[in-house]
């Protein structure tokens, strides 16, 4: 009998909701608030109206959606308040997200989580404008804006809304990438408002201090106000220059993303998906819709495909052989794939294409020992020419092994040794330790593979190099 | 009741942090309401009005606490007593940051009462000895 009254009386409480709601549709806390009686006849009525149903679930917010959410929020204030005051942007994005976390714990999550945020934002931005005087002198720009949103006619999810958020993230995209900006400051502060990273955060994915994250975000801002960079999307001129600087951050996102994503922490996984979310944001645009932008997004999801095989149930780093390629997230192959293709156009080829399509050749093998090496070694050969990292040149050398034999990866990666760029990179010596022990010259490969144990600071890097070396000198023997 | 105290704990938590303390005290309120051990419980508003004077005569904007002391809200529980709400205020999943849980037991009867209660009984026993 208590059940179902009190099922009545929700459902009675709902359609209170919906009439109250109309245009506010987000705020679905009118009725909530009725809730909160003490009644001893009825069963505690569960906080929230839009899960009703699911009474024993716990209702949980989305994977990171305070963080998307933050990034996505500063970029549309940003448009409002100007580049110049992006801290005030942030300050208000916060502000939004700080409301929430007093009141969904009471009253559940609003059935629209993201328009809830955004509308809230939109109530406090409006506020801090009509308090300004500002708001005076600007009137005549932000009014239209400001009529739009009082109205509440501009729904979030709406398509003149969405593309303006579009827009207005690549537009921050642009400024936080903006060449003037030192490089390590450029990709700190795309975390930070682009992202909705933590300066904290931010830190432990660069290995330095929050200090140090600080002051580069810090001058990065005063940087953008001493030199007025313009909050907009670069003209067509300077444009691709201009590209070239936001994917290289884009990259640069990754590779700290990837470089230490072995489980010591979670948020460095996480930039990787960032970075690809970026790019991907940007390839949909027609300002970023370019071959070099989908060979970069290529690169990154072929790559992030294979990243969670990268490291066994104990933390050890699995070689290309050992990881188990059925485990290979097939959704990210199919899109890399497909991007590559997408990159296949124009005259222009980048560093980027030949990195994606090396990656594709593997996530193309059924087994290590089908993977097309020969094509693998031609791609590198095509690749050293455009860029002289020996870095490139060194995994040139492992495939240059793999198809002509392990004297041949020697000659290469002695030739490497003599320049000396590479003397404290620890992948040097395990490769050459490697190509060593192919050869049974055991004692040799002790030789380098203890070089590289001392190079290396990653523990699991360093275990599996004790392993192999272990299996070497157990040979000498 | 448990009365939560201090409205800057927030502050500098990035968005990540504040969800996952969101969705802890939305799991922790929701427990204790499916449980019946919390019959309610509400955020506050920063801000209102002091009444104060003969006949309320002194509405004031207000209060304007020190944000550590600040109330953020409360919860009704339903308990057998001090011992167990104080085990319910220590799983506060805002404590890490700051927040002070304030427990009062509900009283009753009003607090004077069991002093003239005692007086009472006080004066009726000289009474029936003298």
């Amino acid at each position: 009998m208590a059940e179902i009254r009190s099922s009545a009386e929700e459902r009675h409480e709902e359609a209170l909701a919906d009439l109250n709601a109309t245009s506010r549709e987000d705020q679905s806390f009118a009725s909530a608030a009725t809730k909160n009686r003490i009644d001893e006849n009825l069963p505690a009525p569960p906080q929230n109206a839009d899960t009703a149903a699911s009474g024993d679930e716990i209702p949980r917010l989305a994977e990171h959606l305070f963080r998307h959410e933050s990034g996505k929020l500063v970029s549309i204030l940003t448009g409002i308040f100007g580049i110049e005051r992006l801290q005030l942007a942030e300050d208000v994005v916060q502000e939004a997200l700080v409301r929430a976390l007093q009141t969904w714990p009471y009253y559940g999550i609003p059935k629209n989580p993201a328009a809830w945020l955004t509308q809230t934002a939109k109530n406090l931005t409006l506020d801090v404008l009509r308090r300004e005087k500002v708001f005076r002198e600007k009137e005549e720009q932000i009014a239209p804006v400001m009529e739009q949103w009082s109205s509440g006619l501009t729904h979030p999810e709406g398509r003149s809304a969405d593309s303006e958020l579009k827009d207005d993230g690549l537009r921050l995209m642009f400024v936080c990438c903006h060449p003037s900006i030192p490089q390590d400051a450029q990709a700190a502060l795309a975390l930070k408002t682009l992202c909705g990273f933590s300066p904290a955060e931010i830190a432990s994915a660069f290995l330095a201090t929050e200090a140090a994250i600080a002051k580069r975000l810090v001058r990065a801002r005063q940087r953008i106000r001493d030199l007025h960079i313009p909050f907009e999307i670069p003209p067509d001129p300077d444009l691709t220059a201009r590209l070239d600087g936001v994917l290289q951050t884009i990259y640069l996102l990754f590779n700290e993303g990837y470089k230490a994503s072995t489980g010591e922490s979670l948020v460095r996984q996480e930039l990787c998906s960032e970075a690809i979310r970026l790019a991907t944001l940007l390839a949909q645009h027609r300002v970023g819709n370019q071959p070099r932008t989908h060979a970069l997004l290529a690169l990154m999801l072929l790559n992030a495909a294979r990243l969670a095989e990268r490291v066994d149930n104990d933390g050890n780093l699995l070689r290309l052989k050992e990881q188990d390629r059925s485990k290979w997230d097939r959704g990210l192959i199919a899109r890399g794939m497909f991007h590559l293709a997408e990159s296949a156009d124009g005259d222009t080829v980048t560093a980027y294409h030949f990195e994606a399509a090396i990656a594709a050749c593997h996530c193309a093998a059924p087994t290590y020992e089908e993977t097309d090496w020969p094509r693998i070694l031609s791609i590198y050969d095509r690749l050293v020419e455009l860029d002289d990292s020996p870095v490139i040149a060194l995994n040139r050398a492992v495939a240059v092994a793999q198809v002509h034999g392990p004297e041949a990866g020697i000659k290469v990666a002695q030739e490497l040794e003599k320049g000396r760029q590479l003397d404290s990179y620890h992948l040097l010596y395990a490769v050459l330790g490697e190509f060593e022990a192919q050869l049974n010259e055991f004692q040799k490969a002790v030789v380098y593979l203890r070089k590289a144990l001392e190079l290396t600071q990653l523990k699991s890097e360093q275990t599996l190099l004790a392993r192999r070396l272990q299996d070497c000198e157990e040979q000498v023997r | 009741m448990l009365i939560f105290r201090g409205t800057d704990w927030h502050k500098g938590l990035s968005p990540e942090e504040m969800q996952k303390v969101a969705d802890q005290w939305m799991a922790w309120f929701r427990g204790l309401m499916d449980k019946g051990i919390a019959t309610a419980g509400n955020p506050l508003d920063r801000e209102g009005k002091l009444v104060s004077g003969k006949k309320g005569r002194v509405v004031a904007d207000g209060p304007f606490a020190e944000s550590k002391e600040a109330i953020a809200g409360y919860f009704l529980l339903k308990v057998s007593g001090v011992e167990e709400a104080v085990a319910i205020a220590k799983q506060c999943p805002g404590l890490d940051y700051g927040t002070v849980v304030e427990v009062r037991p509900l009283l009753e009867t009003c607090p004077f009462q069991k002093e003239i209660d005692a007086g009472r009984a006080d004066a009726q026993l000289a009474h029936a000895a003298a």
